[in-house]
């Protein structure tokens, strides 16, 4: 009895005794669903062009953030350093189309994935010989992101927003404008649709498989680097972030592999949901930590009912 | 058919056992990590217990006229391959070094079979004091338990019943060493009143931990006690800015005071401290002499030579070669071995005359080792930061060992029990 | 000429689906077998028991029993990690609590404690396919791991909350805990890897291996010739997680003495992902090669510059090794997709023409 209440009532009296602890609760979650999110977005786009689970969008976005940090260090004032950050990950987009996708096309989806998989490992070998191991800070103030933080007080309580979440919150809401954009009204972005539709047929009117798998992964590396700005400002750099990568897996899930608004729902619902469960649920009733696990949970009941995910293309088989 | 005979070629590589041959050199490695999630911390300590023996081989000849090869292997903070340096460098090694409670439990049975002692000073785990039981570990000058036995008294002014009624987060890695000091933390919060709430950060949440903060938010505790590691701390010093929770109610273990993370900060962090058996003392003695045999000659990594984690890798060194020469005044012999060596550490006894004479002076409190006791309660100081760097916020504090002895002498018999056979040295008194 | 098969006659069927219809490969495997009952033992050092021979073993069974569910019955699984562990901590309950027992019979009872757990998981299986099954055991890994933290029980409430094998007798020898001889713990964990793959083998080239082909390569179409999808599907991942569980027994009991939860974590799941995929998915032969490869490479690697005198840092050293073993593993699967067993098929079947290709 103690047991039930402590599950269906306390919790909701708490929420309503707190609304201002309620409402900070709700936006943690958004901001760190905005970047699971990203990181989503990431996956999606390359899983739309190329049928690639790519593992390694997680790693890309240290391997983004600490090229930017240590073009930085170099001396390179702040939106050079940026602007070289993303010839640099042109250069990896085109080197690991080149290199590992062309060798591997066609081969069945396991393969594929597995060769992210070895890229990932590639990566960090290569970040730290080159950027060390050490937690690096991002540059934050040279790139003009405000800090600091506005304090509401909604129902006489407090709320803390702080300028870089602001900041992330906004950046990546023109990302996904921009993005949306440029796959619906350019004639590259409708390549990368086309691409997604249908391999065959789009090659067959003259679409490049190679221009767009380049371009199609040198996107993914800036929205790399916008999500390590944007985590990176706030628990600064290094190889710890790729754990956080891990995360999308269920958001991408949630939402559907190929579905851009899967995605960012997705990503917007785990963030919030698993920080709810957390505070409420998980800290009091379960000894923590839940957060490892709650979305994953979460994305497992979701496709039992939905077995695409939310916004994913019906599967349609057929012997 | 080319490429077959490549890969054929690449797949029979023959399996080769390391096996180094040494001569008039004391093998000593250290199994570092200077890469994986807990870099961050591990650099700046492998940095100084690199440079301090390259120091002594350079100006002094070695220890008793011998060498010492500080090799490194890497682990990354991941047990398996800390195992396997373990294995790759027993046949030689005097001591192992293994970095990570994980890596310390999984070699600590093996250690006593192989005969090379474990040193790991202020890490592993506390029962290691018992030597009667722990005959193969060490882990000077001091443990967990005596750091939060520290870390209770000073943010109670000296009495602990001070803190009844009060309420103290612990914030800890949700991992075995995170989970260490709880069991002292539960007696404490029994016998003076007040009330414990732990709060777990999983490996995977060491850089997001808003959903802890805000649960401290909640709470509002009294205090915040930290027991983290690697990236979890500057994580959660940034998040306990940005909640706005009083910095001089937040309190880390000394692994939660590296000076990097705490610049992320700057003003920010003022007031933080963190509890440390290591003072960094830049116009020691020994710098100069760092200064010009080591770093002047390029020989090495460091960056930041004054900070708390690299100065505190200079005291790591400076315990095992104190040890080594130790058992080198024991045994007469210059090459010493194993065995020598763990009654080199179970005979330490740095007092002040000899930091003076090491050029160490206030670097570390003085200490000594018995066989009963293979921590040696040297004690700690509070350390605060101030903005710039840390400084000395206390005098020397001592762990409360009325409470801690009987706790390690339970947890080393339990140990002993479940591990049985295992032997125990009958012929060293008990140390309560 | 070595490999001739000219003038090996079969008269019947069942002489032509035997095990070994060529002669040759029994020679060949009768070898292997005496090299690794009898050869290794004689030579091995402490080092070489320790950081190839034993794990390498173990490994390859845990890819044994992943390779039944991804490679043979096409489920991609993730979560390798969490079922070792949940073998582990099984027979670490059943020998703390019955300590009379025989550890190989507690190691061998264990594995059905996960291949239970293994089920629960498998049953969205039935519904959910592909890539979004992969977050099924991607549940299930984190998951499990979060509960060998949280549940005191577990680890017999431990302070340091890890897993610790205490010595454990079998018919007056030590085969596990600190006391226990790798030599001993050698021919264990052989002795138990060796049943297995016989097992398999077998279970493989039956109605149930052929069962789990057919729902691999398309399961509605399975499904049309009358295969109970259920029943292949929830066995592949109850075979699985069973010997994916022994694995994980072992991995403790006879391999590493002690075990924290995070032992089990992800990187151990795709550890045994790539050795599957390297070895050669649906084969068994492969889980080996695949295991010789990605256990020994870091070791040999680790040695390397010792033994050619050249001095390099110790970080460095890992930094290298870890882009050679993406680079690759990226170079594996352009050679070849199918991975070292199938590599090793066309090398066979090569020599079996050799001299004379034409």
């Amino acid at each position: 009895m103690e047991l039930l209440r402590n599950i269906f009532v306390t919790p909701f009296v708490d929420m309503v005794a707190a609304p201002d602890f309620l409402m900070q609760v709700v936006w943690e979650g958004l901001v760190s669903g905005v970047l699971y999110a990203l990181i989503a977005l990431g996956f999606v786009l390359i899983f739309r062009s190329s049928r690639i689970f790519n593992f390694a969008q997680g790693i890309m976005v240290v391997f983004a953030a600490l090229t930017l940090v240590g073009l930085h260090e170099m001396g390179i004032p702040a939106w050079i350093a940026v602007a070289g950050t993303l010839g640099v990950m042109f250069a990896l987009a085109w080197t690991v189309e080149r290199v590992v996708l062309r060798p591997l096309v066609g081969q069945p989806d396991i393969i594929l994935f597995m060769a992210t998989i070895g890229i990932t490992l590639f990566l960090i070998g290569f970040g730290e010989t080159i950027f060390g191991g050490e937690n690096k800070q991002m540059i934050t103030a040279e790139l003009g992101i405000p800090t600091g933080d506005f304090v509401l007080e909604p129902f006489g309580g407090l709320l803390i927003l702080q300028h870089i979440d602001v900041t992330a919150v906004v950046v990546a809401g023109l990302l996904v404008v921009g993005l949306v954009a440029f796959l619906n009204y350019t004639r590259m972005g409708r390549a990368v649709r086309a691409l997604g539709d249908d391999h065959q047929a789009a090659l067959s009117v003259g679409i490049s498989l190679q221009t767009i798998w380049v371009l199609v992964w040198f996107i993914a590396g800036v929205i790399a680097l916008v999500t390590g700005i944007a985590w990176g400002s706030r628990a600064g750099v290094s190889f710890a972030l790729e754990i956080i990568a891990y995360k999308a897996l269920p958001v991408l899930m949630l939402g559907g592999l190929e579905s851009i608004t899967g995605a960012i729902v997705g990503g917007l619902l785990i963030g919030v949901l698993e920080k709810l469960f957390e505070i409420y649920w998980g800290a009091p009733l379960l000894g923590g930590n839940t957060e490892s696990w709650f979305a994953f949970v979460l994305a497992l009941t979701v496709l039992l009912f939905r077995p695409q995910g939310l916004f994913g293309e019906k599967i349609i088989e057929r012997v | 058919m080319h490429r077959f005979t490549t890969l054929a070629v690449a797949a029979s590589l023959a399996l080769g056992p390391a096996t180094s041959v040494l001569a008039q050199e004391i093998y000593a490695p250290n199994l570092a990590y200077r890469t994986g999630p807990f870099a961050s911390t591990g650099i700046p300590l492998m940095d100084g217990q690199a440079d301090y023996m390259t120091l002594l081989n350079d100006r002094d000849g070695g220890i008793g006229g011998v060498t010492v090869d500080f090799e490194e292997c890497e682990t990354g903070y991941s047990t398996e391959k800390g195992v396997e340096c373990y294995e790759r460098t027993k046949s030689d090694a005097i001591v192992t070094q293994p970095w990570s409670t994980g890596i310390t439990l999984q070699v600590l049975p093996q250690t006593n079979t192989d005969q090379i002692p474990i040193l790991a000073p202020g890490y592993g785990f506390s029962p290691m004091q018992d030597g009667r039981v722990f005959q193969w570990a060490f882990n000077p000058p001091a443990s967990y338990w005596e750091g939060h036995s520290m870390i209770a008294q000073a943010i109670s002014d000296g009495d602990l019943d001070n803190l009844a009624g009060k309420k103290i987060a612990f914030l800890h890695l949700d991992h075995p060493f995170g989970k260490e000091p709880i069991p002292l933390w539960e007696a404490m919060a029994a016998e003076h009143g007040f009330e414990l709430l732990p709060i777990p950060v999983g490996i995977p949440q060491m850089q997001n931990q808003s959903a802890q903060w805000l649960q401290i938010r909640r709470e509002r505790p009294d205090f915040v006690v930290m027991q983290g590691w690697g990236a979890m701390n500057a994580t959660a010093l940034q998040e306990a800015a940005k909640t706005r929770y009083p910095m001089d109610q937040f309190v880390g273990i000394w692994w939660a005071g590296h000076d990097a993370d705490l610049k992320l900060l700057g003003e920010e962090g003022t007031g933080y401290r963190s509890i440390s058996w290591s003072i960094p003392q830049p116009d020691a003695p020994i710098m100069a002499d760092l200064q010009q045999y080591v770093i002047g000659a390029g020989k090495s990594q460091a960056e930041d030579v004054n900070s708390v984690f690299y100065q505190r890798g200079l005291v790591i060194s400076m315990i095992l070669a104190e040890a080594i020469r130790t058992a080198q005044e024991i045994h007469g012999v210059a090459e010493i071995d194993g065995p020598m060596l763990r009654d080199g550490l179970a005979n330490l006894n740095i007092t002040d005359e000899r930091l003076a004479e090491l050029g160490m002076t206030g670097m570390v409190a003085p200490f000594a080792t018995a066989c009963n006791n293979h921590t040696g309660s040297a004690g700690a100081w509070m350390l605060r930061w101030d903005g710039e760097k840390f400084v000395q916020d206390s005098d020397l504090l001592q762990g409360d060992a009325d409470l801690i002895a009987p706790l390690v002498e339970a947890a080393a018999a339990k140990y002993a029990e479940d591990n049985a056979p295992w032997p125990v040295d009958e012929t060293c008194d008990p140390q309560s | 000429m070595l490999y001739r098969i000219a003038g090996q006659f079969k008269t019947n069927y069942r002489a032509d689906q035997a095990l070994f219809p060529v002669s040759q490969d029994a020679w060949l495997l009768g070898l292997i077998l005496i090299c690794a009952w009898v050869a290794f033992p004689l030579t091995a050092s402490e080092f070489t028991f320790q950081t190839l021979l034993i794990p390498i073993l173990i490994y390859s069974l845990a890819a044994l029993g992943l390779n039944i569910l991804t490679g043979y019955a096409g489920q991609l699984s993730l979560g390798t990690g969490a079922f070792m562990g949940v073998g582990a901590y099984a027979c670490y309950k059943l020998l703390t609590i019955f300590p009379w027992m025989n550890p190989v019979v507690a190691i061998l009872l264990s594995g059905l404690f996960s291949a239970g757990i293994g089920v629960v998981f498998g049953i969205p299986s039935l519904r959910i396919k592909g890539f979004y099954l992969a977050i099924a055991t991607l549940a299930a890994q984190f998951f499990l791991i979060w509960l060998f933290e949280k549940w005191a029980w577990l680890y017999n409430y431990n302070t340091s909350g890890a897993i610790q094998v205490p010595n454990v007798d079998m018919w007056g020898i030590t085969i596990a805990g600190p006391l226990a001889s790798s030599t001993t713990q050698y021919y264990v964990v052989l002795a138990i890897v060796t049943l297995i793959t016989l097992l398999c083998i077998n279970l493989t080239r039956g109605n149930l291996g052929r069962m789990w082909k057919a729902t691999r390569d398309m399961d509605i179409a399975a499904e049309l010739i009358g295969i109970n999808l259920m029943k292949s599907k929830l066995m592949a991942f109850a075979v699985s997680s069973y010997i994916v569980g022994v694995a994980g027994a072992l991995f403790v009991f006879l391999w590493r003495g002690a075990a924290e939860p995070n032992l089990f974590d992800i990187t151990l799941s795709f550890q045994i992902l790539f050795i599957a995929i390297i070895g050669g998915l649906g084969s068994i032969l492969g889980n080996y090669l695949g295991a010789i490869l990605i256990v020994g490479l870091p070791v040999v690697l680790n040695s390397l510059p010792e033994l050619l005198g050249v001095e390099i840092k110790s970080a460095t050293l890992e930094h290298l090794n870890i882009m050679i073993i993406g680079s690759l593993i990226v170079f594996f699967l352009i050679v070849e997709p199918h991975g070292l067993a199938r590599l090793w098929g066309l090398i066979r079947e090569k020599l079996i023409k050799w001299p004379f290709p034409h």
